[in-house]
C-alpha cells in the first residue's frame, strides 16, 4: 500500500469511528415527575430510564427538571422557547390540556392510541371520558388518577376518639372537637394554585355529588345553581366556625403541609401525592390515615379527582417517535407495577392493576375509597380562562371577601370565555 | 467695541479657517463616510429593531387579534380587545393597585435609601461595612426575596409574628399576606427591601457632592441638625432625588416577581397589579390579545408618569 492510500484509509477509519456514535446516538429529553428531587423518587425514575435505554439502542434519556405546570404557564413557556422537552409529564385534565392543545403546543395523539393500543391500557371509563373531549381527538395519555380526600394523623385520631365516618353533621362535630383541642382543624395552602382547589372540590363533592358536578364541569349546570352553591356556602360556614382559618389564604401548599406535619393541624386535603410530601418532611407514613370527605348524599363519600397527570408530546419535540415509544413504555405492565409497588408509589395508576401490593400501606385505603370511582376536581376540568377566577374566588370565600352567590357567578361568567 | 462683538468676530474667524478643511473632508469622501457610518451603525440598528422595535410592533398587532398563543392562527378583531379591557373590572382594580404599588415603592424604597444614606454618611467609622451590608439585598433575586419574605410573614411559623408575640406585641400580629387591606403593602415591603440598596448608593454619591463649606457656614450661623438637613442637605440632593424617584417609578412599574411568588395576586385579587394580570392572561388563559392591550396600556402609563414627573421637576427647577 502506498503511503497516501494508507493515510486516506486510516483517516477514513478514524472518521467512521468518530462519526458512528454521533450518527446513531439520540437523546430523549423528558420533563418528568415534580417529585424527582426526592432521592428515592429519582432512583425509581433512573430505573425506568435504564429499562427504556436497554430496549432502544443508542438512546439515552435525560430528565429535565420541571419548573412548574400548565396552570402557572411554565409548560407553555418551556415549549414555546423551543428548548423544551421531547415528552412531558404534567398536571393535566381537560381544563389544562385545552390551554396547550388550542395553542397548538402539543401533538394530537389519536393515531398513536390506535397504533400502540393505548385505549386498552387505560381504565375503560377513563378512555371514554377522554374521547368526549376535543371532538374525539386525544392530546394526553393519563399517567395517573388523582383521588383527593382527607389526610389525618392516625395516632391523634385514635387518642382523641375522632372519626371521619358518618355524615356532614358528624364531620362538623369532629371538627369542633379538634378545634376544642387547640388544633387547626383543616390546613390548606390557598396561596398559589391548586390546594385551595382540592379543598373546594371536596366541599362541592360533599354537597352536590359527582353527577351534578359532572354537569357543572361540562357547563350544563351553572356554578350558581343551588347544589354547588351550597358547597360554597358550606365553605364559608366552615371558616366562620373556625374549621378553616382565614389566615390560610396567606399560606402556600408547602406551608400548609408544614403545619400538618408538625401536628398543628389535624386534616389536610390532598391526593396520594401527599404521601411523598410528608415523607420528604420526615413524617412517618405509617401514621397516615386517609378518608374521603363525609357526605349526606345517597352516593356516599367519594374522593375527587380525574386525570391527575398526563403525558403529552410538545409540537417542538425533536424526537416524536421516541416520545411515543417512551409513553408506551410507561404504560407497560412492567413499569406500572414497578411504580405502584415502589416505596414511593403514591399515585393511582391509570388502569386496573389487581395484583399489585402497594409498598405504602395507606395506598390500600386510597384504592378502597376510590373503588366506586372518583368525583370531580374542578381544577382539572374547568377551562383555563376560568381557572384563575376559580382560585381567586376560593381565596375570596375563605378570606370573607366574596359571598357564595357572587363568587359562583364570577366563575360562571368565565366558563364561556 | 463690546465684548460680545469681539467674541463673535473671533468665532467667525475660527469658523472661516475651519471651513476649507471641512469642505475638503466632505469633498474627499462624503459619500463613503455616510455609507461607512451607516454600516457601522447597522448592527446596533438591527439589534434595536429586532429586540425593541419589532416586539413593540408585534405587540400592537397582537392587540388587534384574537391570538391564543404563538402557534395559533390569529384573526384580526379590530378594537374588540380594547373594548373588553374597558369592561373587565379586574383591569381597573389592578391599575389602581399598580398606582398604590408605585407610591409604596417610591416612599418605602426611596425613603429607606435616603435614610440609610444619611445615617451612613453621618458615621465616622464602619461606613464601608454598612454600605456593603445594606446593598447586599439588592443582589438577591426577587423570586428568592419573595420566598424569604413569604416565610417571614407565615402566620403560624413566621419570624415577624413570632417576634411580635415574644416582645409582648401580640395584638399587632396580622395575617400579613391574607388580609386584603394589608397584603399589597406587605409584599411591597419585601420588594422595597430588595431595591433600596441601589437608591442608597445614589444618595450617598449625591451627599458626597454637597459643598462642605455650606455646612460650615450653617454651623457658624448656629443651625441645628434638622435645619442643616432641610436647608442644605435636601436641596443639595435635588438632582439625585429626581433621578432616584424616576428610577423608583420605573422599577415600581416593573414590579412582578415578588407579587407573583408571594401571593399570585390574591387573596381574591387583593394584590393583583397590572403586570401579574398580564402574565395571567398571556400564559395561563392564553388570551394574548387582551394581554397585549394591557402591555400597551402599561407602556403608555410608564411614559406618562415619567414625562409628567420630569416636566413637573423641570418647572419646579425653573
Amino acid at each position: 500500500m502506498t503511503k497516501p492510500k494508507g493515510l486516506a484509509l486510516a483517516l477514513g477509519l478514524l472518521t467512521s469511528v468518530v462519526m458512528a456514535p454521533a450518527a446513531y446516538a439520540q437523546t430523549l429529553t423528558v420533563w418528568g415527575s415534580e417529585q424527582q428531587s426526592d432521592p428515592l423518587v429519582a432512583e425509581l425514575w433512573e430505573e425506568i430510564a435504564t429499562s427504556f435505554e436497554a430496549k432502544h439502542d443508542g438512546v439515552s434519556v435525560e430528565y429535565m427538571a420541571p419548573t412548574g405546570n400548565i396552570s402557572n404557564g411554565a409548560v407553555q413557556a418551556a415549549i414555546q422557547s423551543n428548548a423544551g422537552p421531547d415528552v412531558l409529564l404534567t398536571n393535566s385534565g381537560i381544563g389544562r390540556v385545552t390551554i396547550v392543545a388550542e395553542a397548538g403546543l402539543v401533538l394530537p395523539l389519536s393515531d398513536q392510541y390506535a397504533e400502540y393500543g393505548w385505549d386498552t391500557k387505560l381504565y375503560p371509563w377513563l378512555y371514554e371520558e377522554l374521547k368526549t373531549q376535543f371532538d374525539g381527538e386525544l392530546y394526553e395519555v393519563p399517567d395517573g388518577i388523582d383521588a383527593i380526600g382527607l389526610w389525618y394523623h392516625k395516632d391523634l385520631f385514635e387518642q382523641n376518639g375522632w372519626s371521619l365516618d358518618g355524615g356532614w353533621a358528624d364531620f362538623t362535630a369532629t371538627l369542633d372537637s379538634i378545634r376544642g383541642a387547640g388544633m387547626e382543624p383543616i390546613a390548606v395552602g390557598v396561596r398559589g394554585c391548586c390546594n385551595g382547589g382540592h379543598l373546594f372540590g371536596n366541599f362541592l363533592q360533599a354537597a352536590a355529588g359527582s353527577e351534578v358536578m359532572g354537569h357543572v364541569m361540562k357547563g350544563e349546570v351553572q356554578w350558581a345553581d343551588p347544589a354547588p352553591l351550597s358547597g360554597a356556602q358550606n365553605l364559608i360556614e366552615a371558616v366562620k366556625a373556625g374549621y378553616i382559618s382565614p389566615q390560610m389564604t396567606g399560606l402556600d401548599q408547602d406551608a400548609a403541609i408544614r403545619l400538618w406535619v408538625n401536628k398543628r393541624a389535624a386534616l389536610f386535603v390532598g391526593g396520594p401525592w401527599f404521601i411523598g410530601n410528608v415523607r420528604q418532611n420526615g413524617y412517618d407514613v405509617a401514621n397516615l390515615g386517609y378518608a374521603p370527605i363525609p357526605s349526606d348524599l345517597p352516593e356516599g363519600s367519594r374522593p375527587t379527582g380525574g386525570v391527575g397527570w398526563s403525558w403529552m408530546v410538545p409540537t417542538s419535540s425533536d424526537q416524536p417517535e421516541l416520545a411515543f415509544a417512551w409513553i408506551d413504555h410507561m404504560l407497560s405492565d412492567e413499569i406500572m407495577t414497578l411504580r405502584a409497588e415502589h416505596p414511593t408509589g403514591n399515585q393511582m395508576m391509570s388502569r386496573d392493576l389487581p395484583d399489585i401490593q402497594p409498598a405504602v400501606a395507606v395506598m390500600s385505603e386510597v384504592y378502597a375509597a376510590a373503588a366506586e370511582g372518583v368525583g370531580y376536581n374542578p381544577s382539572v376540568y374547568i377551562p383555563g380562562a376560568a381557572l384563575d377566577t376559580y382560585y381567586q374566588v376560593i381565596g375570596g370565600l375563605i378570606g370573607g371577601q366574596v359571598s357564595a352567590g357572587d363568587g359562583m357567578a364570577q366563575i360562571d361568567a368565565r366558563m364561556g370565555d | 467695541m463690546s465684548n460680545d462683538t469681539t467674541r463673535a468676530g473671533r468665532a467667525g474667524a475660527i469658523a472661516a479657517r475651519a471651513a476649507p478643511a471641512a469642505a475638503e473632508t466632505y469633498k474627499d469622501g462624503s459619500q463613503d463616510s455616510a455609507v461607512t457610518g451607516f454600516a457601522l451603525l447597522l448592527p446596533a440598528i438591527a439589534l434595536y429593531a429586532a429586540f425593541s422595535l419589532l416586539p413593540i410592533l408585534v405587540t400592537i398587532w397582537i392587540s388587534f387579534t384574537n391570538s391564543g398563543g404563538f402557534n395559533t392562527q390569529a384573526e384580526f378583531v379590530g378594537f374588540d380587545n380594547y373594548l373588553r379591557a374597558t369592561q373587565d373590572p379586574i383591569i381597573w382594580q389592578s391599575l389602581l393597585r399598580t398606582f398604590l404599588w408605585l407610591i409604596y415603592h417610591v416612599v418605602l424604597a426611596g425613603g429607606l435609601g435616603l435614610l440609610m444614606a444619611l445615617a451612613i454618611s453621618a458615621m465616622s467609622r464602619g461606613r464601608v461595612f454598612f454600605r456593603t451590608a445594606l446593598f447586599l439585598p439588592h443582589l438577591v433575586s426577587l423570586a428568592v426575596v419573595g420566598v424569604i419574605w413569604a416565610n417571614i410573614y407565615d402566620p403560624f411559623y413566621g419570624l415577624l409574628n413570632t417576634v411580635l408575640q415574644n416582645i409582648g406585641l401580640g395584638g399587632w400580629i396580622r395575617g400579613w399576606l391574607s388580609e386584603p387591606m394589608l397584603v399589597l403593602f406587605s409584599v411591597n415591603v419585601a420588594s422595597s427591601w430588595q431595591g433600596f440598596g441601589l437608591y442608597m448608593l445614589l444618595f450617598i454619591a449625591g451627599l458626597q457632592n454637597i459643598d462642605r463649606s455650606l455646612y460650615d457656614a450653617a454651623d457658624v450661623d448656629g443651625a441645628t441638625a434638622w435645619q442643616k438637613l432641610v436647608h442644605v442637605t435636601l436641596p443639595g440632593l435635588r438632582d439625585v432625588m429626581t433621578f432616584v424617584i424616576s428610577l423608583a417609578l420605573i422599577n415600581g412599574l416593573k414590579g412582578f416577581a415578588t407579587v407573583f411568588v408571594m401571593t399570585n395576586g390574591g387573596p381574591f385579587y387583593a394584590s393583583e397589579i397590572i403586570t401579574t394580570y398580564i402574565y395571567r392572561l398571556a400564559f395561563s388563559a392564553q388570551d394574548h390579545g387582551l394581554a397585549a392591550v394591557l402591555c400597551i396600556m402599561m407602556s403608555i402609563l410608564a411614559i406618562t408618569i415619567t414625562v409628567t414627573f420630569n416636566r413637573w421637576r423641570a418647572r419646579g427647577a425653573a
